[in-house]
């Protein structure tokens, strides 16, 4: 640890922490542009300039030093003990001396020199650092009178607009191109002042390369300007418009940190957000962008049943009903507990599949439980990031939870498909975006007798349902995920479901207090307290201690 | 009349003397050997401490100390020989490589031989054609002749040198600017510390010398501490009790252009004053004397009442300007200051390398600033402001007079002291380029201001008179800092 006299405050900071990052830790703001935790640090901005004190052997005393340092690069260590600072610190550093502030001002004024004020038609107002530091450390007004240069706006790619306009010329994205996803695709053209971000163009300007690899979108997050913006979100919302709220990305097995963002009617966008251990400060654009289906307008809001062969839509008390009649009516004599499979879904929490098993196990009295989820994709490795085949959120916490109780056996695949195609009652939890069914699988699923489907869209398992129950995506329920290396994360509730759609555990709770189950949860999180007490493993997997953090598995 | 003392340049003119063999008739690399023979890596970089020896290349830094900070425990080490001579106004190093190539390579064994050093590379300016084709056969020469490559001399030594041609950019003469292009990146200066005697090319320790840093080596071996320190004056650093040594030692090439009637190199010692060196370059060619810039375009101007300051590190950096790379640009009185400054701050606009935010946006504002008061479009306020100066206390202060408003000298003053403060001599900017581009912009406003007023006042370029177009010395604010510093004793 590092003894530091940080202006007024004595603090210690771990050996090798940047004077930014010291200040932060302390509450003190020490604003900057081009250094960002997760890069290289090129102290071009020049914002962080803070007065380092040194020992000037000729006056015998400690003065601040001639030149100002840039705190991004200026890193604290343990001196020897021959070189402390009056005898006791390790550094002495102002950053709100007079002299940094002047600095400060006036890096602001050059980087507002060329930059048009079009803040009210900018995505980035409300959470752009040009404005927030201009406000806070800038000058009121500017002695700029001649030309601004107007460099073009341009198309990176699929997802990402250049502003050029708008540029600071941070290199923000250049780094991450070149560190994080390795694909280099972005780089500086022309000198100076006419210094432009570009991808790679022939003499036509047609472009050589175009900016769209699957971690593109990070680079729009880490402007600190509104110069790269995100073609999904253009001029959908002001930021201070949004609520945020955080939670985990559902779109593979990884399970990234994420704030939600979201107004009343619908997720507006995912940001990722920091987590040491898994995603660091990055996400990739199929989960960035792949919220689109919570918001889809042909989410199922009302219970199905098939009428005459066709999907009607009912009531809640019907649709359940129905259900209860097929188990303990007349017909249920038929019925023995081995003939019914229950199929819990790798796109559920932790909470949903813990009730599923629960309901398998003490009222279906069952022992065949599966698993279902989103067909595998591709494994996609960057040099600091992996985007993981498995493109369910939680398949290693539904297959511990739905094997909880019954032995560890949770059928998976072939087997799974072999054990519907001669069941008579199957309830298959599915949700998530649209999944496709291969031949074997609708296959399978079409000779059960009775088939009841809870999803959140219409899609191949729906079509075949004789029953269908409309649940929740990940945006609308509270819950737990567990990743693939065994981080157990929340998720939150920010919007409300679409029409009369509930959230997965509780349909599945209704229907086994309609079925004479002893099962009386209120909220999600006295749910993972039961996982805690009966899971291995699942100990410490509280809400309360999973927090924002998560806990890793024991 | 002072004259010429030729070291350097004293075989320059021999015909041949760029081949291996005439270069032998003259001593070549007679002092590498003496060297290798003679002395342990460490004596030479004792002798060249000793020497005072203080780097060619602008900075002035003393080359011993250099070599000191260079850790001897992380192998490889590299040389990297800048000769990206890319300063306006300089032209020595350049008839260096085109006719005594053998020179430079010598020094650069001396040096690698002093630093454990195997590999050298020579970066050299792109326009230098001609230089780069007479290093390269050099090069072949003295490899073949067994002076370069593996086992020198049967002495185990090792150096290989490449040479790299730039591509054009002024930004790669600054030596990280220089390491970031010979990596094969865009040439754009790195933050430091790191410098680069710590992590340079390749992230390894490299040693950046200028080509005439290098070439100064074989006469500090061959002839001896004592001979060379006897050249040019050693001061004493007043900031110290007793006072510290500092040397200036040697001579300089000396790249004399502009008003004068011979221009070129001239070898002499350090020390001597403006008047005599435009003496030795075949007196003024004009009228008076309006202006000298004494180190390459970079450097603070001097007025005619300056003309007494010695050209030499020392002297220059107490008078507030720097001896820099020896590019000294002589202005007559025909000459308009503020067209100097346009021109001057055209070229740094232009080769702002646009890494850092001060001199990426700064330079072109400064630029558009002259441009405007050149194109006679200068602000003036209406109103007035109480005038400073020497008070009636003889002190600085409040005159109890009052002055006109120039709005935009005041902008251009306080956008380029934005950049990097002249008074302070502090810079915001990753490089030095920053101050490079103020003080030229301060200095020329603060000491001609009487012309850039009339410029603003008449809506055109004007030019004043020497005497008119001068701010007095006793209304000149940097003149009155100017410390003359006394010599050794």
């Amino acid at each position: 640890m590092a003894f530091i006299k940080l202006n007024d405050l004595e603090v210690e900071v771990e050996d090798g922490t940047n004077v930014v990052e010291a200040a932060r830790q302390h509450g003190i703001e020490v604003p900057h542009y081009c250094y960002h935790p997760g890069l290289s640090r090129p102290a071009n901005c020049r914002m962080c300039l803070v007065e380092p004190y040194v020992f000037f052997p000729p006056a015998g005393a400690i003065v601040p030093d001639r030149q100002l340092a840039t705190g991004c690069t200026t890193v604290l260590r343990t001196a020897p003990p021959d070189r402390k600072l009056d005898g006791k610190y390790d550094f002495i550093v102002q950053t709100d001396s007079p002299r940094v502030k002047k600095a400060r001002e006036d890096i602001l004024e050059f980087l507002l020199v060329h930059h048009p004020l079009d803040c009210p038609v900018c995505d980035q107002a409300g959470e752009c650092d040009l404005q927030d530091f201009s406000y806070r450390h800038g000058h009121d007004k500017s002695r700029y009178l001649e030309v601004k240069n107007v460099p073009p706006k341009k198309d990176l790619g699929p997802d990402v607009l250049l502003y050029s306009t708008r540029c600071i010329v941070c290199t923000r994205c250049i780094r991450f191109c070149d560190e994080v996803s390795g694909s280099g695709e972005l780089g500086l053209i022309h000198r100076g002042s006419h210094d432009e971000i570009d991808i790679p163009r022939n003499h036509g300007g047609a472009p050589l390369q175009l900016l769209d690899n699957k971690l593109a979108g990070n680079v729009v997050d880490i402007c600190p300007v509104g110069a790269l913006i995100s073609k999904d979100f253009l001029f959908k919302s002001r930021p201070w418009f949004m609520k945020k709220t955080n939670s985990i990305c559902a779109g593979c097995s990884v399970g990234c940190n994420i704030t939600l963002e979201y107004k009343e009617d619908g997720v507006y966008r995912l940001k990722p957000r920091f987590h040491g251990e898994i995603n660091q400060h990055w996400m990739c654009d199929d989960g960035r962008l792949g919220y689109h289906y919570v918001n889809s307008d042909d989410r199922l809001q009302l219970p199905l049943k098939r009428v005459d062969g066709e999907l009607t839509p009912t009531h809640w008390a019907d649709a359940l009903a129905l259900i209860t009649e097929k188990l303990l009516g007349t017909e249920a004599a038929d019925v023995a507990p081995e003939d019914i499979v229950v199929i819990g879904s790798a796109q559920g929490t932790n909470e949903d599949n813990y009730v599923l098993q629960q309901f398998a196990h003490d009222v279906l009295k069952t022992t065949q439980v599966g698993l279902f989820g989103q067909l595998p994709g591709e494994e996609h490795k960057f040099p600091q990031f992996t985007i993981e085949a498995d493109k369910n959120p939680n398949t290693a916490g539904a297959r511990t939870i739905l094997g909880a109780a019954n032995g560890n056996v949770v059928l998976e695949g072939d087997a799974l498909w072999e054990r519907v195609a001669g069941a008579k009652v199957v309830y298959l939890v599915s949700g998530g975006p649209e999944r496709p069914l291969e031949a074997a699988e609708s296959a399978a699923l079409e000779k059960v007798d009775f088939l009841v489907v809870q999803d959140v869209l219409p899609s191949d398992v729906t079509q075949l349902a004789d029953v269908v129950l409309p649940g929740t995506t990940f945006a609308e329920k509270d819950g737990t995920f567990t990743n693939s290396t065994g981080w157990v994360q929340r998720i939150r509730k920010t919007i409300d479901a679409p029409g009369e759609a509930r959230v997965d555990w509780e349909i599945t709770q209704q229907l086994a207090k309609q079925l004479g189950g002893e099962m009386n949860y209120h909220f999600a999180g006295e749910i993972a307290l039961a996982i805690a007490e009966n899971v291995p493993g699942y100990g410490e997997a509280t809400h309360q201690k999973v927090g924002d953090e998560g806990v890793k598995l024991t | 009349m002072v004259q010429e003392r030729r070291i350097l340049y004293e075989h320059l003119d021999v015909p041949d003397i760029n081949t291996f063999d005439v270069f032998r008739q003259y001593d070549g690399y007679k002092r590498f050997e003496k060297a290798i023979n003679e002395y342990q890596p460490d004596d030479i970089s004792k002798m060249v401490m000793d020497s005072g020896l203080k780097g060619r290349g602008g900075a002035g830094f003393s080359t011993g100390l250099k070599w000191s900070f260079v850790p001897k425990d992380i192998k490889p080490c590299y040389l990297c020989c800048n000769a990206d001579e890319s300063e306006p106004g300089t032209f020595s190093n350049r008839y260096v490589l085109e006719r005594n190539p053998h020179l430079l390579i010598e020094g650069i064994l001396i040096c690698c031989y002093a630093m454990g050093i195997e590999t050298t590379y020579v970066y050299i300016r792109g326009e230098f054609t001609l230089g780069k084709k007479m290093l390269d056969a050099a090069i072949a020469e003295a490899s073949a002749k067994g002076y370069l490559g593996k086992n020198i001399l049967g002495t185990g030594l090792d150096v290989d040198i490449y040479t790299h041609p730039g591509a054009g950019a002024y930004i790669c003469g600054e030596e990280t600017g220089l390491i970031e292009s010979l990596e094969g990146k865009r040439g754009q200066p790195r933050n430091k510390p790191p410098f680069p005697a710590v992590e340079g090319v390749f992230k390894k320790p490299t040693v950046v010398q200028n080509v005439e840093t290098l070439c100064n080596l074989p006469f500090i071996v061959g002839n001896g501490v004592e001979w060379y320190t006897q050249m040019g004056p050693t001061y004493g650093d007043a900031r110290f009790d007793p006072p510290k040594p500092d040397p200036n030692t040697g001579t300089k090439l000396y790249c004399i252009s502009g008003d004068v009637n011979k221009p070129g190199v001239y070898e002499l010692d350090l020390g001597l004053t403006c008047t005599e060196l435009i003496e030795v370059a075949g007196g003024l060619r004009g009228e008076e004397v309006k202006a000298v810039i004494p180190g390459g375009s970079s450097a603070p101007i001097l007025t005619h009442y300056e003309l007494d300051t010695r050209l030499d590190f020392t002297s220059l950096t107490l008078a507030k300007s720097m001896l820099g790379s020896g590019g000294i640009i002589v202005m007559n009185e025909t000459r308009n200051i503020v067209d100097c400054l346009l021109n001057i701050m055209k070229f740094y606009a232009h080769e702002s390398c646009g890494q850092c935010t001060p001199c990426r946006w700064g330079t072109p504002w400064v630029r558009d600033i002259v441009q405007r008061i050149a194109d006679g479009k200068g602000r003036q306020s209406t109103i007035t402001r109480p005038k400073f100066g020497i008070a009636e206390n003889g002190r600085w202060g409040d005159t109890g007079e009052t002055e006109e408003i120039y709005e935009d000298l005041d902008l251009l003053e306080s956008v380029a002291n934005n950049i990097a403060n002249v008074d302070t001599m502090t810079w915001n900017t990753i490089c030095v380029f920053g101050i490079a581009v103020s003080w030229p912009a301060v200095s020329y406003m603060r000491k001609f201001r009487p012309e850039f007023e009339a410029c603003i006042r008449e809506g055109k370029l004007v030019t004043l008179s020497v005497a008119e177009a001068t701010m007095k010395p006793e209304e000149n604010y940097a003149y009155q800092q100017r410390i003359i510093p006394r010599e050794m004793e």
